[in-house]
C-alpha cells in the first residue's frame, strides 16, 4: 500500500509544519505578552487589541536593572569563552596530534567535566574564591570565568580533538623541516585549518556560559550575577508582572539568538562535529 | 631513499640533550595551561567535596582543611545518614523520573522529526532551524516561558485556554491508582500512586519544558547519523518494494544506532544534572514534590545557612557523580574512539 509520490509530499509537509508550528508555540506567549500593556494580555493575548502594542515592558525591564544584568552576562561570557577557546585549543591539538606521557588519565579527567554535575565542585569553592582573593569587585568575573574553563575543558578536547586529527600530517611535517617550531606549526598552521571547529565551539561555549544560572547564583555577589539569575528573581507569579518578566526573558534570549542566526552554519557543523558520524 | 637519510641525518645532528628535553617538554606546555586551571577550580574543589564529605560542618562554618583542630569526623556517617534520609530518597525518585521520562522523549520526538526532515527534498533546513532554535535559550528563560504556557487562568496559559475551549480545563478524575486534574500543571496536576512510591506529574511537566530546549539536539545527532545511510543500499530496497516503516525499519536505524547512543547518554547525564528549569518553575515544590537530588544538593548548603548540612550535600553530590560517571564515561569513550 503505497500513497502516490505527490501525496506523500504532500503529506510530510504538513506533517512537519504542524510540528514547527506547535514547537513554535511556547515562545509565542512571552512575545506577545511583552508587546502587550497587561489589562491587555491578561484577558488572552489571542484576543488583544492589536493597536495597544507598546514596548513599555521593554523600557521598564531594562531600566529596571536588567542592563546591568545583561552587562554583567556579556563579560562573564566573552571572558570565559576567550580563556576556554585559547587554552582549550592548544590542549587539543596536543592530545590529537602529540605523545606525552600519562596522556590517556589526563585525558580521561579531562572529559569527566563533561559529566559529573557542578555541583561536585560548588560547595567548597565559595570559601576557595574567598582564599584566592576572587569573591570581590570585578575579580569575580575572572574566578567564574576560570571555573568556566575547568568545567569546559572535557567539551573542548570532546569537539576539536576531531578539527585537529583530520589535518594531514604533510602539512605539518613540511612546516616542522622548514625549521618550524612546534608552535609555530600550531599558531600558523593547524589553527587557521581547524578555524570552523573553532567557530562553531566559541558558539556553543557562548550559548553554555551565557545560560548558566547555578555558578552565577553561587559565586557572584548581586551586583555581579548574570541575566539568568536576573530573571530567575522576577519569576514571580505573585506580583503580578508576567509583561515584565515576558520582557525579560526575550532580551534574554536575544544575544545567543542574534548569534545562532548569523552563525547558524556554523553551530550546526560544529554540533555534527560533536556527535558521530556512523 | 637519499632524501630520507639526509632528512634522518639532519635530524640526529640536532638530537643533542637540551633538544630532546626541549622536544618531550613541548607536549606539556601546550596541554599545561589548561590542566593548570583544571587543577585549581576543578580536580581540587572536587578533592574537597569528597573529604568534606567525611565530617560534619555548615556553609557558614565550612570544613577547611587548613583548621584540622575543629574537625568533626563522622567517617561514613553521611553517607549512612543519607541513604536513610527520606528527602534523599524523595529526590531520588524525581530524579529517576527524569533518567527515565527525559531521554526517551527526547528520542521519541527527535528520532521521527530527523527522519521527516531528512526525507523533505527541499526546506529541510529550515525546518531543522526552528527545532533547534530553543536549544539556544537559557533553561531559566525557558522556565519562564513554559511558566507562562502552563499558566492556570485560562486567559493567560494557552494549553488551558486550549483545554477550556474544548471544556475541558477542569477535567479531574481518578481511575484506580491514578489521580489527575487538569489546569493547575505547575502545581497538582496529579500522581500515580504505586504503593511503594508515588510518581508526581508536575515532574512530568517539568520535564516537557526542558525536552523542548533539548531536542534539537537530537535532531541534529540524527541529521548527522543520516548522512551516513547508504544511499545504494536505500535504492535497491525501494526498488524491491520496500514499504516505508519497512526502510526506517531495517535500512535507516540499523545506520543511526550511534546516534541514538550519543543522545540517550547526554540526555542522561543532562536529566541527572537537572537544576536550573526546576529553580524557575517551581522551586522544587510544591512542597517537596519535584524536589531533584541536583536541588537537595543546594538547598541542603545554602537555603538553610546554619544548619550543619555541608557534609550531606556533599555525601549526595558524591554518589551522584560516581554514579554519572561510571554510566557515562564508557560511552563517551568509545565515541571518541570510534571517531578517530
Amino acid at each position: 500500500m503505497r500513497l502516490p509520490r505527490n501525496w506523500r509530499f504532500l503529506a510530510l509537509y504538513v506533517a512537519l509544519t504542524i510540528a514547527s508550528l506547535l514547537w513554535l508555540v511556547p515562545l509565542a506567549t512571552p512575545m506577545a505578552v511583552s508587546l502587550l500593556p497587561l489589562d491587555q494580555s491578561t484577558k488572552g493575548w489571542w484576543r488583544a487589541d492589536w493597536s495597544t502594542v507598546t514596548l513599555d515592558a521593554y523600557a521598564r525591564a531594562w531600566n529596571g536593572g536588567l542592563n546591568a544584568y545583561l552587562g554583567n552576562s556579556l563579560v562573564i561570557t566573552i571572558t570565559s569563552v576567550a580563556i576556554t577557546v585559547v587554552l582549550g585549543s592548544l590542549a587539543a591539538y596536543a592530545f590529537a596530534r602529540m605523545k606525552f606521557a600519562f596522556k590517556t588519565l589526563l585525558f580521561g579527567l579531562l572529559i569527566t567535566t563533561m559529566i559529573v554535575p557542578v555541583q561536585i565542585i560548588l560547595i567548597p569553592l565559595v570559601p576557595w574564591f574567598q582564599t584566592l582573593g576572587l569573591n570581590e569587585g570585578a575579580a569575580q568575573y575572572f574566578g567564574i570565568a576560570l571555573v568556566h574553563t575547568a568545567f569546559g575543558s572535557g567539551w573542548s578536547l570532546f569537539m576539536l580533538m576531531a578539527f585537529f586529527s583530520g589535518i594531514p600530517e604533510e602539512i605539518l611535517e613540511a612546516a616542522r623541516l622548514d625549521g618550524a617550531g612546534e608552535f609555530t606549526a600550531f599558531s600558523r598552521i593547524a589553527l587557521p585549518l581547524a578555524l570552523p571547529g573553532i567557530v562553531s565551539f566559541i558558539i556553543l561555549d557562548f550559548v553554555f556560559v551565557w545560560n548558566d544560572l547555578l555558578m552565577g547564583l553561587t559565586l557572584l555577589d548581586s551586583d555581579h550575577r548574570p541575566v539568568t539569575v536576573g530573571l530567575a528573581n522576577l519569576n514571580a507569579p505573585q506580583l503580578n508582572q508576567d509583561d515584565l518578566i515576558s520582557a525579560g526573558s526575550m532580551i534574554a534570549i536575544l544575544p545567543p539568538l542574534i548569534l545562532f542566526a548569523l552563525l547558524n552554519r556554523y553551530y550546526v557543523r560544529g554540533l555534527f562535529a560533536g556527535s558521530v558520524k556512523g | 631513499m637519499t632524501a630520507r637519510t639526509t632528512r634522518s641525518a639532519a635530524h640526529d645532528r640536532r638530537a643533542t640533550k637540551s633538544y630532546r628535553l626541549r622536544r618531550a617538554a613541548t607536549p606539556y606546555l601546550f596541554v599545561g595551561p589548561i590542566l593548570v586551571v583544571f587543577a585549581m577550580f576543578y580536580l581540587w574543589p572536587t578533592l574537597l567535596t569528597v573529604g568534606s564529605s567525611f565530617f560534619t560542618w555548615g556553609i557558614l562554618n565550612p570544613w577547611q582543611t587548613q583548621s584540622p583542630a575543629e574537625w568533626d569526623f563522622v567517617g561514613l556517617g553521611n553517607y549512612g545518614e543519607t541513604l536513610a534520609d527520606p528527602t534523599f530518597w524523595n529526590a531520588a525518585l524525581n530524579s529517576a523520573i527524569w533518567l527515565v521520562v527525559f531521554p526517551a522523549l527526547v528520542l521519541a520526538l527527535s528520532f521521527p522529526l530527523a527522519i521527516l526532515i531528512w526525507s523533505a527534498p527541499r526546506g529541510g533546513g529550515l525546518f531543522r532551524t526552528v527545532f533547534i532554535l530553543p536549544m539556544t535559550i537559557s533553561l531559566a528563560a525557558a522556565g519562564v516561558v513554559w511558566s507562562l504556557f502552563y499558566n492556570p487562568d485560562p486567559n493567560k496559559g494557552v494549553l488551558n485556554a486550549v483545554l477550556s475551549w474544548f471544556g475541558l480545563e477542569d477535567l479531574s478524575f481518578t481511575l484506580g491508582p491514578l489521580e489527575f486534574h487538569a489546569g493547575r500543571w505547575l502545581s497538582d496536576p496529579g500522581v500515580l500512586h504505586l504503593g511503594f512510591a508515588d510518581i508526581r506529574f508536575v515532574n512530568l511537566f517539568i520535564i516537557v519544558a526542558a525536552v523542548w530546549t533539548f531536542v534539537g539536539f537530537g535532531v541534529i545527532t540524527f541529521s548527522a547519523g543520516l548522512t551516513s545511510v547508504d544511499a545504494e543500499l536505500l535504492d535497491s530496497a525501494k526498488v524491491d518494494g520496500a514499504t516505508q516503516l519497512q526502510l526506517v525499519r531495517h535500512v535507516i536505524a540499523p545506520s543511526l544506532r550511534p546516534s541514538v547512543i550519543v543522545v540517550a547518554v547526554i540526555s542522561i547525564i543532562f536529566a541527572l544534572r537537572t537544576f536550573d528549569i526546576v529553580y524557575v518553575t517551581t522551586g522544587g515544590g510544591p512542597s517537596t514534590d519535584s524536589e531533584v537530588l541536583g536541588m537537595l544538593i543546594w538547598d541542603q548548603v545554602f537555603q538553610f545557612l546554619d544548619s550543619p548540612q555541608g557534609g550531606l550535600a556533599a555525601a549526595v553530590a558524591v554518589v551522584m557523580s560516581a554514579l554519572m560517571v561510571v554510566v557515562s564515561l564508557p560511552y563517551i569513550r568509545a565515541t571518541l574512539r570510534g571517531r578517530s
